[in-house]
């Protein structure tokens, strides 16, 4: 997991660009960040960013308990406002 | 006297001195800079050795310093500078930075945060998670109001003439909202198909990314969306304004005209346009090639202006503006362009196959272009139009096509990638030629040039020379003229003033023409100059227009005021590193002897319009996408709102500016900033609160729950490699409170403290310290030497182990938490004039007599309450806070007793 590391400013300004593919990769069902990061082809500590933004602003909610690995599992929610 | 009491900073040190000497009665004024009062406290977890929850201490104190009859809060506003007088009492200037939202309208529903297009990362959570442009600070915010951040107009906002809000709709299309994009562009403009395509873009031009790999290709993001609404089918999401009974009559439907029509419908006015062509659209409609242009787009831009009940009478020519006034309209606007080609003034011009290049170009995108099949043309001039003549004429099918003009190919007014295309579709070019004749009898048979020796004259002036002697001829069967355009204006002469080039003389702020309902905007007024300039044209005079109608005053300096500009290289500073993302090509097509008019230039692709977005920068941290405004139930965010400065006097002052955290990537040995599961102690302060950036304490680098747990104590204190010898004082106590809690949240996790020795003076402190260890933190008495990553994002910690006979030891952990110290905050040096508050040889503000009275400074009447003076944790600081109070109160009674 040795990676580049990008400015946190131009991961996080990611979020609203990667929102699409994120809830596409969790429409079949809850994924961990890790699933979510092999799925979009990007590394897990900027999908971090991603998830736990969306989790703030209610695009994405956790699985009540961490699994054997410790990974939360997230999942799309139904959003108010677009 | 404003306030006997001025106090800098809102940490509890700022509140408790505020609210003791409003509880004495006196009449305190506390400036914060942030947007909520409550420093770094309210942003903890929990407190030692209490374990009391900081939020449910410090709110209430919160609430109680707002809400205080002796207390004025300025959040979101900064002390510039603090004179002493003469009589012991000090003036103050203060910046009150604009929050963008009424504070007395917003009821803090956050649906602005939630909508807003631009993320940042989110200071107040200590950067773990992001934020919003719009964003309220953290949830147990005081005052709980929205803000804005907004440093400036980003540059493609700013250097759009039209007035275009071009970093917002690129922030739009970056979420995917292409329809809200359209209408965005609709605020300002119907034409957004025809901007997307034809308008030179000089938003592009001062793109901060264009320092970089190149500009973010604002105008085709705009195309996309047009291209996409239109597509779509979707209706005009924008309605007519509520009507008000006034007609408005515009004369010419060119960019300029058409925008205004368009606002001024909005506002409700009814509009009737008159043109004098065959169809709308002025330039776009007659004259600028299907190739760049195509009509269809332009039928569809001015499809909006007729859908929202704008009525354009065609084929009408205007000449009397005086019957319109007599036809019952209350306002009139000459918005006529320059339908009028120069005039070469040579012999031979009167030729038939002499053509002014706009009647080329007209007959040619009417589809009733002239036959030059097989035909010999020369196009004279160097700008816009003559290239765009010459590239029409190679598709109409012409034999060859020469363009000659005086300039030389460096100081053509046409832009360089246009006199590039041109040539690649096999134009000629003949550069720093004259024309001396137009050679033939009844028809032209050839141009005889002369070599052109200068354009300008001295001063800079258009004024050629020649050699005489140096000449060629070049066969030819059509000339096209294209060396400039002029208004069409004498039938208005005895109405409106003109001015020698036959542009009409109107007030450049309002437009408005000596006859006061007769208005007059875009090229008639300014000469040739670009469609969008002369959209931003339309777009003042409409708004001109609709004062003088509801008998307002003009506001020229007003309209369309933008924050100052913010830099390029100010933004690229925001960064420490920018990752490469090349700029995508032209997309241009450029064939040798084109023979069609299809559009040269390919659309971009969604995953293109994706990419580019991507790489705006957000210069102005605020797209100005509006999404907020429109959102907003309270009506509460006013995007105009502007700094203000405020003096004010004062007898005292505390100075409660609180200190900073050290920051970790000083030590690069731990890997900070690098390492994804190296955090720092603020950072497991949030993770541990109740209102945390994640669900639970996890890993950084990917959301694995931590079990094995290193915190490194000292990280940045007690440490000359970084310059600072001090004890921070908190930081043993803080990461003893995060043992305990952590294993609370995580029983499962084990919890190692590497630490030089544990400092735990202070009431039940070392208590606390026992009990951690009861609770199973291992302590580890040794330094840190360096952090290594794994593959898997564990670390491993080498170490020695000095209880162990010293040995190097190395041991793995899945999250390390550096025990950062403290900081001055060196804000306070620039409070006073030089010199005048004096600092300790740490920086922090010196207490000139500490022993015996804590809390004073260098400057009389000014005292220094909490962490401003050293670091301190909050008991400390509330009793600190409580001696400078005690003393500034004394020092208002002094003066009182003097007066
Ligand atoms: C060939 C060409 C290419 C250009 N390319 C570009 C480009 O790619 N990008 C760019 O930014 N700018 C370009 N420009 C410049 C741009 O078109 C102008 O700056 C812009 O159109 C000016 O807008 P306007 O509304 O003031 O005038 P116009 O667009 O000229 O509109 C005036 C309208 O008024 C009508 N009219 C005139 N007299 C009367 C009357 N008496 N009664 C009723 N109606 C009347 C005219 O027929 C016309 O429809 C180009 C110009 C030309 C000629
Ligand atoms: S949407 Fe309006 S009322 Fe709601 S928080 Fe934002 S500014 Fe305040
Ligand atoms: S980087 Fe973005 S906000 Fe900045 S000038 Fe370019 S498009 Fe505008």
């Amino acid at each position: 997991m040795v990676v580049e590391s990008r400015d946190l400013r131009e991961v996080i300004r990611e979020e609203p660009l990667r929102r699409r593919e994120i809830l596409k990769a969790v429409a079949d069902g809850p994924r961990t960040v890790p699933e979510i990061a092999g799925l979009i082809g990007c590394p897990t500590h900027e999908v971090m960013y991603w998830v736990m933004g969306m989790r703030k602003y209610g695009y994405l909610a956790e699985s009540s308990e961490a699994d054997d690995e410790g990974l939360f599992h997230y999942r799309a929610l139904e959003r108010l406002t677009p | 006297m404003d306030y006997d009491v001025l106090v800098i900073g809102s940490g509890i040190g700022g509140m408790e001195s505020a609210l003791k000497l409003g509880d004495m009665g006196y009449r305190v004024l506390v400036v914060e800079k942030e947007a909520s009062v409550g420093g770094k406290m309210i942003l903890l977890s929990k407190v030692f050795p209490t374990l009391d929850c900081a939020s449910c201490i410090s709110t209430p104190k919160m609430a109680a310093t707002i809400h205080h009859p002796n207390i004025t809060v300025r959040t979101y506003a900064e002390v510039e500078r603090i004179q002493r007088r003469q009589d012991g009492t000090f003036s103050v200037s203060i910046r009150q930075n604009p929050r963008f939202v009424d504070e007395a309208a917003c009821t803090g529903c956050q649906l602005c945060e939630q909508a807003c297009t631009v993320a940042v990362p989110d200071q107040f959570n200590a950067d773990l998670v992001s934020r919003r442009a719009a964003y309220i600070p953290f949830p147990q915010a005081v005052p709980k109001k929205a803000v804005i951040e907004r440093p400036g107009t980003s540059p493609c906002t700013f250097d759009c003439p039209a007035g275009i809000k071009a970093h917002g709709y690129v922030s739009l299309a970056r979420s995917g909202e292409y329809e809200k994009a359209f209408n965005l562009v609709l605020e300002s403009t119907p034409l957004v198909g025809s901007l997307g395509r034809a308008c030179f873009a000089p938003c592009e031009d001062g793109c901060s990314r264009g320092s970089l790999e190149g500009p973010v290709p604002i105008r085709r993001i705009k195309r996309f969306v047009a291209d996409t609404h239109y597509q779509s089918e979707l209706p005009l999401g924008v309605e007519p304004g509520s009507t008000t009974g006034k007609r408005v009559a515009i004369v010419g439907s060119g960019p300029a005209g058409l925008t205004a029509a368009w606002q001024l419908r909005l506002l409700g006015h009814e509009v009737k346009i008159y043109e004098a062509g065959p169809v709308a659209g002025g330039a776009l409609g007659l004259t600028i090639p299907n190739y760049r242009l195509p009509s269809e787009v332009v039928a569809e831009d001015v499809g909006n202006v007729t859908a929202i009940g704008v009525e354009i009478e065609l084929n009408h020519r205007v000449t009397d503006l005086g019957e319109l006034s007599d036809r019952g309209f209350d306002a009139v606007l000459v918005a006529t362009g320059t339908p009028r080609s120069g005039r070469l003034g040579v012999e031979g011009e009167e030729l038939p196959q002499v053509v002014p290049s706009l009647d080329f170009l007209e007959t040619s995108k009417l589809g009733r272009g002239m036959d030059v099949s097989g035909k010999r043309v020369v196009v004279v001039g160097g700008g816009n139009v003559a290239i765009d003549a010459a590239r029409s004429a190679r598709r109409l099918g012409a034999l060859a096509v020469t363009e000659v003009c005086l300039e030389g190919r460096s100081e053509m007014p046409a832009f360089d990638w246009e006199v590039d295309e041109a040539l690649a579709e096999g134009v000629q070019l003949e550069d720093g030629w004259g024309i001396a004749r137009v050679q033939g009898q009844d028809r032209v048979e050839g141009i005889e040039l002369k070599r052109c020796t200068a354009v300008f004259d001295a001063l800079g002036r258009f004024h050629p020379t020649y050699d005489e002697s140096a000449r060629q001829s070049i066969a030819c069967d059509l000339v096209v003229v294209a060396i400039g355009m002029g208004p069409d204006t004498e039938s208005f002469a005895p109405l409106l003033d003109r001015r020698g080039n036959g542009t009409l003389a109107v007030d450049p702020g309002t437009l408005q023409s000596r006859v006061p309902k007769i208005f007059a905007c875009g090229d008639v007024v300014d000469g040739a100059t670009m469609i969008t300039t002369a959209v931003g044209q339309g777009r003042r005079a409409a708004h001109m227009i609709d004062h003088f109608l509801n008998s307002q005053a003009f506001d020229p300096e007003e309209f369309n005021l933008l924050l100052p500009r913010v830099e390029a290289q100010d933004v690229l500073r925001r960064q420490k590193t920018h990752s490469r993302k090349d700029a995508l090509g032209s997309g241009k097509e450029l064939v040798l002897d084109p023979r069609d008019f299809h559009e040269i230039e390919a659309p971009l692709s969604e995953a293109e319009v994706h990419y580019s977005a991507g790489r705006c920068l957000d210069c102005g941290v605020c797209s100005e996408c509006h999404e907020c405004v429109n959102v907003c139930p309270a009506d509460a965010i006013h995007l105009d709102m502007r700094p203000e400065k405020v003096e004010t006097e004062v007898a005292a002052v505390v100075v409660s500016t609180g200190f900073k955290l050290f920051p970790a990537d000083l030590k690069p040995q731990y890997g900070f900033g690098r390492f994804k599961n190296v955090i720092t102690g603020m950072q497991m302060d949030r993770l541990l609160a109740p209102t945390r950036p994640f669900n639970t304490v996890l890993r950084p680098g990917d959301g694995k729950v931590p079990e094995r747990i290193a915190y490194v104590m000292c990280t940045g204190s007690r440490d000359q490699t970084v310059g600072n010898p001090l004890c921070s004082r908190i930081c043993c106590m803080y990461s003893i409170k995060q043992n305990q809690l952590i294993m609370g949240a995580l029983p499962l996790a084990d919890v190692t403290v590497f630490t030089i020795d544990v400092r735990t003076a202070g009431k039940g402190y070392d208590e606390f310290y026992v009990q951690a260890e009861a609770m199973g933190t291992t302590f580890i008495k040794g330094r840190i030497a360096e952090i290594r990553e794994l593959d898997n994002g564990d670390l491993v910690l080498r170490y020695e182990d000095i209880e162990h006979g010293g040995e190097i030891r190395e041991a793995e952990f899945d999250l390390v938490v550096l025990a950062v110290g403290v900081q001055p905050n060196l804000d306070t040096r620039q409070l006073f004039g030089a010199g005048e508050l004096q600092h300790d040889p740490y920086y922090y503000v010196e207490e000139v007599d500490e022993d015996l009275n804590p809390g004073q400074t260098s400057i009389e009447g000014v005292f220094v309450a909490g962490a401003a003076s050293g670091a301190k944790d909050i008991p400390e600081s509330i009793l600190h806070a409580g001696a400078a109070v005690a003393q500034a109160a004394a020092h208002v009674e002094a003066l009182r007793v003097r007066s």
